[in-house]
C-alpha cells in the first residue's frame, strides 16, 4: 500500500473537518451535524483498518513509515535547533490507530442514542469530533512536540465534556478540577520536551531513540541529576497527570460529570491510554534514565489504591473511574517491570473492555435514569443484552481466562513476578498488583451483581425502567464491543500462553510485532529512513522479513524455561486470585451466604451491620466511619484533602477487618521500604509551596513564570 | 555607532520597562502598555538582526506580524477590560483574583 | 551624520519614554509617554531602512493602538453611578512599594539571563560591511504575496476573530439581578 497524503491524512482531517462544518451548522441543522460527526469517524476507521490491514500483511517488526517536512530551522553552524512535523507509524501506531477509530466510531454510534434527548445534542458531536481528530493527530504524531499540541487540544475537550452539563455546579468546579490537576502535568511534560531538545536539537521520536542510541546523554547533568533523569521524570509527570496516576489522580473520579459516553471515550478508552502510550514511546529514555522502579511503584500504589477505594464506590460510574485508574495503574506497572508489549495490549484490551463496560453502564443509567447502586437490582430481566455484554467485560476485566484482560494483565502480573524475584524493590509492585487483581475481581462483580442480580431494592424505579429491545444505535454496539473482549483477538490464542493455538500457528501477532525499543535494539533506528511528505510514496519498496514468533524472547533457553516456570505460576496464581474474587463477591451479594457466619464468628462488634444487607453500603458510609482507621487517614493526607481522604476513609471502613490487614501491610511495607515516604514528603512540600502560589494574582504567576524560564535557560544555555 | 549592540541593549532596556510595568502596576491598561513594551521590544530584534545579520527582510516579516498580532491583542484585552469594569467597577488586577480557592 | 543624530534622538525617545511609563502615577500620562517610546521605535526602524514598518509602526500604533487605549482608560474612568473604586490618579492603582520590589526582583532576573545571552555579541566586533539603506515596500510586498502568503492570510482572519471577539466581550448586556 501506499502511504501519500491522501492516505494518510483522511484518519485525521476527516473528524477534524467534521469538527469545523458541526462548528457552523449545528445549531440549524442538529440531525444533519450528528450524521456528519458519526459517518466521518466511520470512513476515518475504514482508512485506519485499511493501514492496520497493510501492517499486518507485511507482519515485520522493522515495517515503520516516517514521513517529515521541515516546520522550521534555526540551526547555525553545528548547533541543530529544528522542528520537523511529520507521521510516524510503526506498527504500535497502527493498532492504536484501529482501537481508536474503533472505539470512537461505536462510541458515536450509541451517543445518537443516549444523547438524543439532550438539549444540546449536537454540540457533544462537535467536542466528540475535535477531541478524535486530537488523539488521532497524537497517535500519528512523529515528534513529542506535535503530541505535547494534540494533548493540550484534547485537554481542551475533556475539560469541555465534564463541564458539559454545566448547570449543575459540580459540574463546573469538575472541569476546572481536571484541567488544573493535568495542567501540572502538563508544565513537566514540557519541561521534559524542552531538556531533550536542548541535547538532541529536534524531538522526534526516532531522533531521540538515535541520540540515546549514540551516548549523547552521557554525561550530562541539568540541575545536578542526570539529563535522561530529568528528561524522563518530566516525561512521566505528563503521564501521570493525564493518565491519572498518584498523586495526580484526583481529578478523574471527578470527570464522571460528564455525559457517560464521553466518559466511555475520553476517561476510559482513548485519552487516559495516552498518557501510558507517551511512556511506552519514551521507554528507552526511561530505560536510560533509570526510573524504571519508581515508574513500577507508582504504577503500583495507583493499581492497588484505587481498587481499594472503589470497593465502597455506591455509583456505577464511579466504580468504573476507580477501576479505570487501577487498570492505568497496572499498565504503569508494565512499563516500570519492562514487560513493553503486555502494557501496550492492556492498554488496547483496557479501552476494549472498559469502553463496553461505560456504554453498559450509560445504558442502564438511560433505563432507570438512576446512578446509584443500592437502589437497582434484578435488571436483568429488564436488561438482557446490557446485562450479557456487561458480563463479558467484567469476565475480561477480572481476568478469567479466554477473556482478554486475563491475556494482558496475567503477562504485566507475571513478568512483575519475574522482576520481584530478580530485584527486591519490585516485591511490593508484584504484591500490591496480585492483591489488587483480586480486589479488581472482588468489585467489578459487586458491580455487577448489586445491578443486574436479587430482588429489586426501589419498587418504584424498576417498574418504571423500560424493557430493553435490540437497537441498532442502543445495545448492537454493546454487544459490538463485548465481542472483543474475548482473549483470542489479542493473543491468537484461547489461553493467552501460545500453547493451545486457534490458528494452528504458534504465532502470536501482538508480542510479535509490538517490539520493545530497548537499549540493545536502539541501533535499528539509525536505518530508518524519513521521506519528505508528497503526494506520491517515494519509498524504496524492500522486502521487509517477516517476523515470527520467538518464544524463549531472546534469551538463553536455560533462562528462558525459568521465566515461562514463573510465568506459569504467576498465571496459575492469578486465574485462582480472580475465581476467588468472583467467588467471594457471589458469597456476599448473590448467595449472602459466606459473609454473616464469617464474620459473626471473627468480628462480632460488625455483626449488627451485616444483618441488614440490603443497605450495608449506606449503612457504612453513615454510621460506621468515624475515627477508625487514622493510620491510613494519615497516609492518604498527602493527596487531596476533600477527596480522596473521604473516600478513602470510608473505603476502609466497608472492607472491614480484612482490609484493614492488608492496609496496615500496606502501610508497613511503604514506610520500611522508605521510597513512598520521600515521595509523600515531596508531595507536601509541593503541597505547601502550591498552596502559597495559588494565590489567583496574576502577577505573581507571571514572576514566577519569569524566575523559572530564567533558572531553566541559565541551566541549559551554553 | 549604528551597530548591532546598540540596538540589543535599547531593546533589552524596553524590554526591562516592559517586565516593570507588568509586574509593578496594578492597573489591567497600566499591564497592556507594559505588553506593548515588550512587544516592541522584540519586534526591533528582528527588524535589527535583519539589518545587522543576512538582510534578507524575514525580520521584517516577522515584526509587521508582531505588530498586527499586538493590534489585536489591544483589540480583545481592551474588550476584556471594558467588560470586566461593567461587572466588578473596577480595573484593579487583584479584583481578577477570583479564580483562587 | 544625519543618520546618527536621528539615531541618537529616537534612541532618547525611545528610553525616555519607557522610563516615564515606569515611573508615571497617572495612567493617561503614561499612555502619552507610551506614545513617545513607540514614535521613538520607529525612529529608531527608519535608522537601520526599515522604512515601510516605521511608517506601520506610526500608523497602527499611534493612529491605532494608543488612542484605543486611551478610550479604555477614558471610558473605565466612572461613569454616573459607577466609579472607579481606585480613580485615575490614585497611587494604589498604579502599583506601591511592595509591587515595585517584586517588579525589580523579576527585572533582574530577566536581565541577568539576557545579559548572558547577549553577552556574546555583544563581546564581538562588528566586521561586516554594511548594506546602504534601500526601499523595502516592494520586497516587503513580494515576500508578503509569495512565500509568507498563509501567516498573511490567517494573521488577517486572526484580526477579523479579534474584531468580532472584541464586538463581542465589550458589548452591554442586560443585567440580570438589578
Amino acid at each position: 500500500m501506499d502511504y501519500t497524503l491522501s492516505t494518510v491524512a483522511p484518519v485525521v482531517l476527516l473528524p477534524f473537518f467534521a469538527f469545523v462544518i458541526n462548528a457552523f451548522i449545528v445549531k440549524k441543522f442538529t440531525k444533519l451535524a450528528v450524521a456528519v460527526s458519526t459517518g466521518a469517524i466511520f470512513v476515518s476507521f475504514l482508512y485506519a483498518l485499511r493501514i492496520f490491514l497493510d501492517f499486518l500483511n507485511v507482519y515485520s517488526v522493522g515495517y515503520n513509515i516516517h514521513k517529515t517536512f521541515t516546520w522550521f530551522d534555526l540551526s547555525t553552524g553545528s548547533s541543530i535547533f529544528k522542528v520537523n512535523m511529520g507521521i510516524y507509524i510503526d506498527n504500535m501506531t497502527s493498532v492504536m490507530l484501529l482501537m481508536v477509530t474503533g472505539a470512537a466510531t461505536i462510541i458515536h454510534i450509541f451517543s445518537t442514542w443516549y444523547m438524543h434527548d439532550d438539549p444540546r445534542f449536537g454540540r457533544f458531536f462537535v467536542y466528540l469530533s475535535l477531541f478524535t481528530s486530537a488523539m488521532l493527530g497524537l497517535v500519528l504524531s512523529d515528534n513529542l512536540l506535535s503530541v505535547f499540541i494534540f494533548w493540550e487540544l484534547m485537554g481542551f475537550c475533556s475539560y469541555s465534556l465534564i463541564g458539559f452539563y454545566y448547570e449543575k455546579e459540580g459540574a463546573g468546579n469538575a472541569s476546572l478540577k481536571a484541567f488544573m490537576t493535568t495542567r501540572v502535568g502538563d508544565v513537566f511534560f514540557l519541561l521534559g520536551i524542552l531538556a531533550l531538545w536542548s541535547v538532541v536539537g529536534n524531538v522526534s521520536f526516532v531522533d531521540i531513540y538515535n541520540a540515546i542510541g549514540a551516548g549523547k546523554f552521557n554525561n550530562l547533568y541539568a540541575l545536578g541529576i542526570p539529563l535522561a533523569t530529568f528528561a524522563g521524570f518530566s516525561i512521566f509527570m505528563g503521564t501521570m497527570g493525564k493518565s491519572a496516576q498518584v498523586p495526580l489522580q484526583v481529578w478523574l473520579p471527578d470527570a464522571m460529570w460528564g455525559p457517560t459516553p464521553c466518559s466511555a471515550l475520553i476517561h476510559a478508552a482513548t485519552m487516559v491510554a495516552a498518557g501510558v502510550y507517551l511512556s511506552l514511546r519514551m521507554y528507552p529514555l526511561m530505560e536510560l534514565g533509570h526510573l524504571l522502579p519508581f515508574i513500577a511503584i507508582i504504577g503500583a500504589i495507583t493499581a492497588f489504591g484505587a481498587a481499594t477505594i472503589a470497593l465502597v464506590q455506591t455509583d456505577i460510574k464511579a466504580v468504573l473511574a476507580y477501576s479505570t485508574i487501577s487498570q492505568l495503574g497496572y499498565m504503569v506497572i508494565g512499563i516500570g517491570v519492562g514487560s513493553y508489549n503486555a502494557s501496550f495490549m492492556h492498554l488496547i484490551t483496557h479501552a476494549v473492555f472498559k469502553a463496553c463496560l461505560f456504554l453498559s453502564a450509560g445504558s442502564v443509567i438511560h433505563s432507570i435514569h438512576c446512578q446509584e447502586m443500592p437502589q437497582m437490582g434484578g435488571l436483568r430481566k429488564k436488561l438482557p443484552y446490557t446485562f450479557f455484554a456487561m458480563l463479558l467485560c467484567c469476565f475480561a476485566i477480572a481476568g478469567v481466562p479466554f477473556f482478554s484482560g486475563f491475556v494482558s494483565k496475567d503477562r504485566i502480573l507475571g513478568d512483575a513476578l519475574v522482576m520481584a524475584l530478580a530485584h527486591p524493590v519490585y516485591i511490593p509492585v508484584a504484591l500490591l498488583g496480585f492483591a489488587g487483581a483480586f480486589l479488581t475481581a472482588f468489585y467489578m462483580f459487586r458491580m455487577l451483581f448489586l445491578t443486574f442480580f436479587g430482588e429489586p431494592r426501589d419498587h418504584h424505579i424498576y417498574e418504571h425502567a423500560h424493557h430493553e429491545h435490540l437497537g441498532w444505535n442502543s445495545n448492537i454496539p454493546l454487544l459490538i464491543l463485548s465481542v472483543f473482549t474475548l482473549g483470542l483477538f489479542y493473543s491468537g490464542s484461547f489461553t493467552g500462553q501460545g500453547e493451545v493455538n486457534l490458528f494452528g500457528t504458534k504465532n502470536e501477532w501482538f508480542s510479535t510485532l509490538i517490539h520493545r525499543p530497548d537499549s540493545n535494539s536502539l541501533h535499528h533506528f539509525a536505518e530508518y529512513k524519513s521521506e519528505e511528505f508528497g503526494l506520491v510514496d517515494t519509498r524504496d519498496k524492500v522486502e521487509l522479513p517477516r517476523a515470527h514468533f520467538d518464544e524463549s524472547h531472546g534469551m538463553s533457553e536455560k533462562e528462558a524455561h525459568h521465566v515461562h516456570q514463573i510465568h506459569k505460576a504467576g498465571a496459575l496464581a492469578s486465574i485462582f486470585i480472580a475465581f476467588m474474587g468472583i467467588f467471594l463477591a457471589y458469597s456476599m451479594y448473590v448467595k449472602r451466604s459466606i459473609y454473616p457466619g464469617w464474620w459473626t464468628s471473627t468480628f462480632s462488634g460488625w455483626t449488627r451491620a451485616l444483618k441488614n444487607k440490603y443497605y450495608f453500603d449506606d449503612l457504612y458510609v453513615k454510621k460506621i466511619i468515624q475515627g477508625l482507621l487514622l493510620p491510613f487517614n494519615n497516609l492518604l493526607a498527602w493527596f487531596d484533602m476533600g477527596i480522596y481522604d473521604k473516600y478513602a476513609v470510608d473505603g476502609w471502613e466497608a472492607v472491614n477487618r480484612f482490609a484493614f490487614n492488608v492496609s496496615r501491610w500496606f502501610d508497613n511495607n511503604i514506610i520500611d521500604s522508605g521510597m513512598v515516604d520521600g515521595t509523600g514528603a515531596s508531595v507536601n512540600l509541593m503541597n505547601a509551596i502550591l498552596r502559597w502560589i495559588q494565590s489567583g494574582k496574576i502577577q505573581l504567576y507571571f514572576v514566577v513564570l519569569i524566575v523559572v524560564l530564567a533558572s531553566y535557560i541559565w541551566t541549559i544555555h551554553i | 555607532m549604528i551597530n548591532l549592540g546598540s540596538y540589543l541593549i535599547i531593546s533589552f532596556a524596553l524590554f526591562i520597562c516592559g517586565i516593570l510595568v507588568m509586574v509593578a502596576r496594578k492597573n489591567i491598561i497600566a499591564i497592556l502598555l507594559g505588553i506593548e513594551l515588550i512587544l516592541n521590544a522584540s519586534a526591533l530584534n528582528f527588524v535589527a538582526y535583519t539589518k545587522f545579520m543576512n538582510n534578507n527582510l524575514d525580520g521584517h516579516i516577522m515584526s509587521l506580524f508582531i505588530i498586527v498580532t499586538a493590534a489585536a491583542e489591544a483589540a480583545v484585552g481592551l474588550g476584556i477590560v471594558i467588560r470586566f469594569f461593567q461587572l466588578r467597577e473596577s480595573i484593579h488586577i487583584d479584583d481578577a483574583a477570583t479564580l483562587q480557592n | 551624520m544625519f543618520s546618527n543624530t536621528l539615531f541618537m534622538l529616537s534612541a532618547a525617545l525611545t528610553l525616555g519614554g519607557a522610563f516615564a511609563v515606569v515611573y508615571s502615577q497617572n495612567l493617561m500620562h503614561a499612555c502619552i509617554y507610551l506614545l513617545a517610546s513607540l514614535f521613538g521605535v520607529a525612529g529608531l526602524y527608519a535608522c537601520i531602512g526599515a522604512d515601510f514598518l516605521a511608517a506601520t509602526q506610526l500608523v497602527v500604533y499611534a493612529g491605532g493602538v494608543v488612542i484605543l487605549m486611551l478610550f479604555a482608560i477614558m471610558l473605565t474612568g466612572g461613569t454616573g453611578n459607577k466609579i472607579n473604586r481606585y480613580g485615575l490618579e490614585k497611587v494604589a492603582a498604579m502599583g506601591n512599594k511592595k509591587t515595585y520590589f517584586t517588579a525589580g526582583f523579576a527585572a533582574v532576573v530577566t536581565s541577568l539571563i539576557i545579559l548572558k545571552i547577549i553577552a556574546s555579541v555583544l563581546r564581538a566586533q562588528p566586521s561586516k560591511e554594511l548594506a546602504a539603506n534601500q526601499v523595502t515596500v516592494e520586497k516587503l510586498g513580494t515576500l508578503l504575496a509569495t512565500d509568507h502568503i498563509l501567516a498573511f492570510e490567517i494573521s488577517s482572519v486572526m484580526l477579523l476573530g479579534a474584531l468580532v471577539g472584541a464586538a463581542i466581550i465589550s458589548r452591554p448586556r442586560k443585567e440580570k439581578h438589578d
